[in-house]
């Protein structure tokens, strides 16, 4: 297993590489809409309350590997070409964007309705109250969670392969096909996964000791 | 002391001319599905008036205070600030829900002190009074900060600044969201059962702060328990009951000669309580 690592270190690290421009591309982008998405299923109106469940009740309740295949042979069929990594990253964020949702929905929700009208009561814009007032709360509550689906993400972009993404899992592939060391390579594969998420975990177990101050329990 | 027959007088009559009322609510109802918490309500604050809202619990008087906020839309009626509907418009005859901002703009003269303090607590005691300070009006950090500091200091807890809420006592907490409502130069106060979660010992530097607030001319509408603070700040004392204004007046004919049974049963009840 050393011995791949050692011999085959230049590929494989090139592998390592789009995997975690990948999931972490798709991890930052569904940050973002997922929070958006959070605040729309939490909506007053229920014209912006359905659509947004609906997204995230297809996403969330169907295969990854499905929603790989569906999105590569789509857009095409409508006219758009884009290279594999595109899509692999484009699914891959639709896909984060559901799960990240759901995590902020649940946040939000433990936020003291309180304190979100005494923001109001002084003024501050319901954006801005969204901004300032919950969302730093919801980041330190959902940490844990977060962490949770990136490592998700990490581990499931290796799917990716079967739209020929050149990723961690599919230089693998191709490393235990020209050696006939199946079991070698993967065991070093799953040492390189794991030591990414293992880092990963520490960070954020690291950002949730230091965040730990000035939280809610009323 | 005035008759019994001014007790239906609303005290601001019997007094010097205070101008137009600040806050005023005319016919206001509101109810939770069947159930109707406010019936045809008026209600006027005028002027450094100090009007204390008393009644049993499930009377209505929070909502009414959250009504007069629009925190809780109300169904019928109207609700004055300054002159300016609050929470509805009218547009083509037709009268319709306020946007949020137009909401936040009518309101903008009412600071509200809650019973839970509804402090942020990722933020510092300063941090609280600042934030609106910062994104409303715009204030530098330097100038919020020196304005945020002397907001504390007239709660007396300019020492507590950099502290998080969850190091802060119960007392402590409600001072730094007072000083907080007070940051934005309100003109008007209103605390909805401020010293309810507070445990007795914490009450008075609570109340303290609120006389000091009514002797230097606040104009303040308070929902409370507490008898004999009302008895002793309130220009006005309201008592309600199901839903309804069963009688309002100055708190020594309201406490010394209630008309209704209903506040006559409500203050025994609340003095056999107080006296064992």
């Amino acid at each position: 297993m050393l011995d791949i690592l050692l011999t085959h270190y230049p590929v494989l690290t090139k592998g390592l590489t789009t995997t975690l421009v990948v999931s972490l591309s798709a991890i930052a982008l569904g940050l973002v809409f997922g929070v958006l998405l959070a605040f729309g299923m939490t909506s007053r109106s229920r014209w912006i309350r359905w659509p947004c469940g609906l997204y995230r009740s297809f996403w969330r309740g169907t295969p990854i590997l499905l929603q790989l295949l569906l999105v590569f042979y789509l857009l095409p069929e409508v006219g758009i070409e884009v290279a594999p990594i595109t899509a692999a990253i484009l699914t891959l964020t639709l896909n984060t964007t559901a799960f990240q949702s759901e995590i902020f929905r649940s946040g939000i929700a433990h936020i003291p309705a309180g304190q979100i009208e005494a923001a109001r009561m002084a003024g501050i814009s319901a954006w801005q109250t969204r901004r300032r007032i919950v969302m730093p709360q919801v980041l330190r509550l959902t940490l844990p969670p977060l962490t949770n689906e990136i490592i998700t993400i990490l581990k499931n972009s290796s799917l990716i392969s079967v739209i020929a993404v050149t990723e961690l899992m599919r230089v693998s592939e191709q490393i235990a096909s020209r050696t006939f060391q199946p079991l070698e390579t993967y065991l070093a594969a799953a040492v390189l996964y794991l030591a990414v998420n293992l880092v990963l975990a520490q960070i954020s177990a690291h950002l949730e000791r230091r965040l730990a101050g000035g939280l809610a329990t009323e | 002391m005035p008759t019994a027959d001014a007790i239906t007088t609303p005290a601001t009559d019997s007094r010097p001319i205070r101008g137009e009322p600040i806050v005023e609510a005319r016919g206001i109802s509101k109810s939770f599905g069947a159930l109707e918490v406010l019936s045809d309500i008026d209600f006027r604050l005028s002027n450094s008036e100090v009007v204390c809202v008393i009644g049993p619990s499930g009377s209505g008087k929070s909502t009414l205070l959250r009504c007069l906020a629009f925190l809780e839309p109300y169904d019928h009626g109207s609700v004055y600030i300054d002159g300016q509907l609050l929470g509805y418009e009218e547009r083509g005859g037709m009268r319709v829900r306020a946007r949020e901002s137009r909401v936040d703009a009518v309101r903008a003269p009412v600071g509200m002190v809650f019973q839970h303090f509804h402090l942020w607590p990722h933020r510092t005691a300063l941090e609280n009074v600042t934030e609106a300070l910062r994104l409303v009006n715009g204030l530098s950090r330097r100038q919020a900060e020196a304005e945020g500091m002397a907001m504390l200091e007239r709660v007396g807890l300019a020492e507590r600044a950099g502290h998080f809420p969850e190091s802060l006592s119960g007392g402590q907490k409600q001072r730094v969201a007072i000083a907080r409502a007070l940051a934005m130069q309100p003109r008007v106060m209103f605390f909805d059962e401020p010293t309810s979660a507070l445990d007795p010992e914490l009450v008075g530097e609570v109340l303290d702060v609120m006389k000091r607030l009514a002797q230097d001319g606040m104009t303040m509408a308070i929902v409370t328990h507490e008898m004999g603070f009302a008895a002793k700040v309130a220009d006005r004392v309201v008592f309600m009951d199901q839903g309804r204004i069963v009688e309002s007046g100055a708190p020594e004919t309201l406490f010394r000669h209630p008309k209704s049974d209903r506040l006559q049963q409500f203050l025994n009840t609340w003095r056999e309580r107080h006296i064992d």
